[in-house]
């Protein structure tokens, strides 16, 4: 009833052997405090922004209990991607079964919420126990008009990596193509990866319409389920964040013909870089002429905003522990306020993020290793930079390090993408750098109450 | 595969759909027509209020210095802990697991526990190591203990580590639930030995109710009557919010070992919460130390005997400070007593926590309209003239509709904010406004100040 892992290609994937590479399809040992999530986890990462669906998960309540609305996607309508909705299995159900409560659950769901789509998401112990997702959802088919869609990435599948793949395959699979769009836009596109964390692609929209290009279908930030089924027709994709969606961009292209290109919208350089790619992918030298206006006058503009941040942030050594395309594309981002990136580590992204970041970072710059909270805090003490750029795990043990620390993960409220994102991003940096608290919190004060 | 449907006939489809529905629950509601108000019955939980047991013992393991948690279970499930706590108290949690994989659902998992707690112990050289199971393990059924003595033989260096183990499967109940077994976990296995009488020690157990200034506050009340209080658990001074010198990759601060094993001889022992009540009952039976449930100590007349009691045991008269905070809170009732009558008051939290805050309203003259317990109390526990059902944040949203506050975690706003009622963060997670960790709703001063945030929330 799982998914064939040997189709989603996390083998050829794996073999690299340098010291803190990710390990995609390697397992994380017991005990050794890796801090990684589960494959339930990414397969929610990416559909969950899915705006007007809702989203059941068929499990107790420690898999949607603890975690229901807990990531930073913005909708510009529905809210019911927000709604935490489960079977929330009781010890009746782990000893007779849930099926029979799933399907009811599901019918209620679609009576009350009134959905475009039900996602129905399996979990470690409804797999465990033997409940049918495929069936249940067919008999639930039968009862509510719109499609029910298993999901089937119960936790110990493995990394949030392959929940990722997962759900990309069920997108491929159930939902792409099952409806055309009503016009055709020569210039039409889908982002995949894109989540909207803080409204990161309402910073990017402005530029493309600026271009004229025109975005078919964001997988799956800010989504409308009904665009996504018309996503075969976008003439090009565009791989934004977490590479674990290679596996879906490969298939649009087998299947329909897509070509798709890699992007990331942080910073000046890759932003433009990116909308360059796109118009160049195009071909079409109106367009292309466009985006370069476009380009020339958003760098001058975003350059002399970000001056006076780049001015005082210059020379600043940073340690950048992040997952997906933050690894590369944060050290460019970075290096354009100035600001050399002293380490790197990263735990959910591909072998080609890391090599990337790598390839980016200087050579003497340091790969973290150990990313568990102890590996952490060795490398703070020894390295004691100016900053900590990180997600919201690391956040408050980073606070205990005494160290300006910027949130660049789903937790923040801030977008930093796009030129607009990148002026965003210059103000946080400088405003935790340069914050007056770190320098009260890392003067000695004498316990004795000695006054000097 | 599916095809693509207009919406119009898939809105008109809907439409039967909810008919059908609407017309199943008339038939609940015709069903239990003196039962008010009802919760609507239904196959899903919306909008959970409920957070995992394992939660929960990550809360209670956080209480202890030095401890290691570490959960048995697949990697997501520690992640999503640790994130929830993170946001809610804005402190690292040092949690870990065992990372169960696929074929662990097919050989179990006991081999993983061995290796967790053998890496754990090398790695990260703890004081203690803290298991807590969940849905996944004890489905399939690994036996903790069996692992944890067979490693014993297998690396005798360990032998002396102490480690706890408390069965949690996600499907027992909220973080109360595992809180409390956790504690008594502690307690069974930590504080198993008696030890020497000492007359003016006593053991404090609070609940998962209590912020870690609400338990600091309480270990000031009775060091005020000259006892010396042993918390177990005790987040006052792990997750209170400081900046430690050195950080660590275990528990900083909380009940050390050694307090912990001189708790059997405590002159007596206070539980905090009618879910604790078992854990002063272990105390109670395997040391004969006296054991006092205290259901609430948000109230006047709750404070007022668990003060009366402090009195008894310390054979001191009740502190000139806390004869002052009392006075202030009768000053304050008599002030706001027209604000707070009659106001109708919506609650949904952990029971613990719901009973204790909606009977503090009930005796000052609120009406509970609605009280949403996340899982179901004891019936004795349940003050008289509350209307306690067990219900999710969705039933909030159904139920809350012409109350003049709600009270309930910060995933209520999805209820509070449609209806536009005031909405009072309690319970957890608290994430979008400041100080939780630190707010104080117990005792006379924190009764004070638990009305005034009612009264300042309400006042839009």
């Amino acid at each position: 009833m799982f998914v064939n892992l040997s189709k989603l290609n996390l083998r050829e994937e794996c073999p690299l052997s340098d010291k803190g590479a990710p390990k995609l399809c390697l397992k994380a040992l017991p005990g050794e405090g890796a801090e990684r999530s589960c494959a339930f986890d990414g397969a929610r990462v990416v559909l969950m922004p899915i705006t007007d669906a809702a989203h059941v998960v068929h499990g107790p309540i420690a898999c949607a209990g603890n975690s229901w609305d807990n990531r930073g996607a913005r909708s510009s309508g529905a809210q019911l991607y927000r709604r935490g909705l489960t079977t929330d299995l009781m010890e009746m159900d782990v000893v007779y079964g849930g099926e029979k409560k799933l399907i009811q659950a599901i019918v209620e769901v679609a009576a009350k919420h009134r959905p475009k789509a039900v996602f129905v998401y399996a979990t470690c112990l409804s797999a465990l126990i033997g409940d049918d997702l495929e069936f249940a959802c067919r008999q639930a088919q039968a009862q509510v008009p719109v499609p029910v869609i298993p999901v089937n990435a119960p936790g110990f599948l493995g990394d949030k990596n392959i929940g990722n793949r997962v759900s990309g395959e069920v997108l491929f699979q159930q939902v792409i193509g099952t409806a055309e769009p009503e016009g055709s836009h020569p210039f039409a596109i889908n982002f995949i990866g894109e989540y909207n964390i803080a409204g990161d692609l309402w910073g990017v929209l402005p530029s493309l319409e600026a271009i004229g290009v025109k975005l078919q279908s964001c997988i799956s930030g800010d989504a409308r389920f009904d665009d996504l089924r018309t996503a075969h027709r976008a003439k090009l994709n565009i791989l934004v964040c977490s590479k674990s969606l290679t596996n879906l961009v490969k298939q649009m292209e087998k299947k329909y013909g897509i070509p798709y290109i890699e992007g990331s919208f942080y910073g000046i350089h890759d932003t433009s870089k990116t909308l360059r790619a796109i118009a160049e992918a195009f071909g079409d030298a109106d367009l292309i002429a466009r985006t370069e206006d476009h380009i020339r006058q958003k760098e001058a503009e975003t350059r002399a905003l970000i001056a006076p941040y780049r001015q005082g942030l210059e020379g600043k050594r940073a340690v950048l522990f992040t997952g997906g395309v933050k690894t590369w594309s944060m050290v460019t981002t970075l290096k354009e306020l100035g600001i050399e990136v002293l380490a790197g580590g990263t735990q959910n992204s591909t072998p080609e993020d890391f090599l990337r970041m790598k390839a980016l970072m200087d050579p003497e710059a340091h790969i973290i290793e150990d990313t568990s909270a102890a590996g952490f805090l060795t490398l703070i003490k020894e390295k004691a930079p100016d900053l900590i750029v990180a997600g919201g795990k690391t956040k408050y043990l980073a606070h205990k390090t005494r160290t300006p620390f910027l949130d660049i993960n789903h937790g923040r409220n801030l977008p930093y993408a796009g030129y607009n994102g990148m002026i965003t991003f210059a103000k946080a940096v400088a405003r935790t750098v340069f914050s007056p608290v770190w320098e009260k919190m890392q003067k000695p004060f004498p316990a004795g109450g000695d006054v000097p | 595969m599916m095809q693509p449907r207009s919406s119009v006939n898939a809105d008109l489809a809907m439409d039967n759909v909810v008919a059908k529905a609407a017309n199943a629950t008339e038939d609940v509601k015709a069903g239990s027509a003196s039962a008010a108000p009802a919760v609507t019955p239904r196959s899903y939980t919306g909008n959970p209020q409920k957070n995992s047991p394992a939660l929960g013992a990550t809360l209670a393991y956080m209480g202890v210095d030095g401890l290691l948690a570490l959960l048995h279970g697949s990697q997501g499930c520690s992640t999503f802990i640790r994130l929830q706590l993170s946001r809610h108290f804005k402190e690292p949690v040092p949690l870990n697991s065992t990372a169960l994989l696929e074929e662990t659902a097919i050989f179990g998992g006991w081999e993983h526990l061995k290796k967790g707690i053998a890496k754990a112990a090398d790695k990260f050289k703890p004081r203690i190591i803290g298991v807590m199971s969940s849905g996944l393990t004890e489905t399939f059924g690994d036996d903790m203990g069996s692992a944890w003595s067979t490693l014993r033989q297998e690396r005798p260096d360990l032998s002396g580590l102490p480690v706890v183990l408390a069965k949690t499967p996600d499907y027992i109940g909220s973080l109360q639930e595992g809180y409390q077994r956790t504690a008594l976990a502690l307690v069974e296995t930590l504080a198993k030995d008696s030890a020497p009488q000492e007359a003016k020690t006593i053991a404090l157990l609070p609940g998962a109710h209590l912020t870690p200034a609400d338990v600091e506050e309480l270990k000031d009340m009775v060091s005020l009557f000259g006892l010396t209080p042993l918390v177990l658990p005790d987040i006052s001074t792990s997750l209170d919010g400081h900046s430690e010198i050195d950080p660590a990759p275990v528990v900083q601060g909380g009940i050390t070992l050694e307090e912990i094993r001189r708790i059997p001889g405590s002159v007596a022992a206070f539980s905090f919460g009618p879910s604790m009540a078992v854990v002063g009952e272990a105390l109670q039976r395997m040391h004969g130390v006296p054991h006092l449930a205290v259901h609430s100590l948000t109230g006047l007349d709750a404070v007022d005997l668990f003060v009366l009691t402090l009195c008894q045991i310390s054979g001191r008269p009740i502190p000139e400070r806390l004869l002052r905070q009392r006075s202030r809170l009768l000053d304050t009732l008599a002030d706001y007593h027209d604000q707070i009558g009659q106001k109708k008051i919506a609650l949904a939290l952990e029971s613990d926590l719901l009973l204790s805050l909606a009977g503090c309203l009930a005796e000052f003259g609120a009406v509970i309209q609605t009280a949403l317990a996340a899982s179901a109390p004891e019936p004795s526990a349940v003050p008289p003239g509350i209307p306690v059902a067990v219900g999710d944040l969705e039933h909030l949203e159904e139920m809350a509709a012409g109350s003049h506050l709600i009270i309930a975690n910060s995933n209520a706003r999805q209820a509070a904010l449609p209806l536009k009622i005031p909405h009072l963060r309690a319970g957890l997670p608290v994430f979008d406004r400041a100080g939780m960790p630190q707010t104080v709703w117990i005792g006379y001063r924190g009764t004070q100040r638990f009305l005034i945030d009612c009264l300042n929330a309400m006042a839009v």
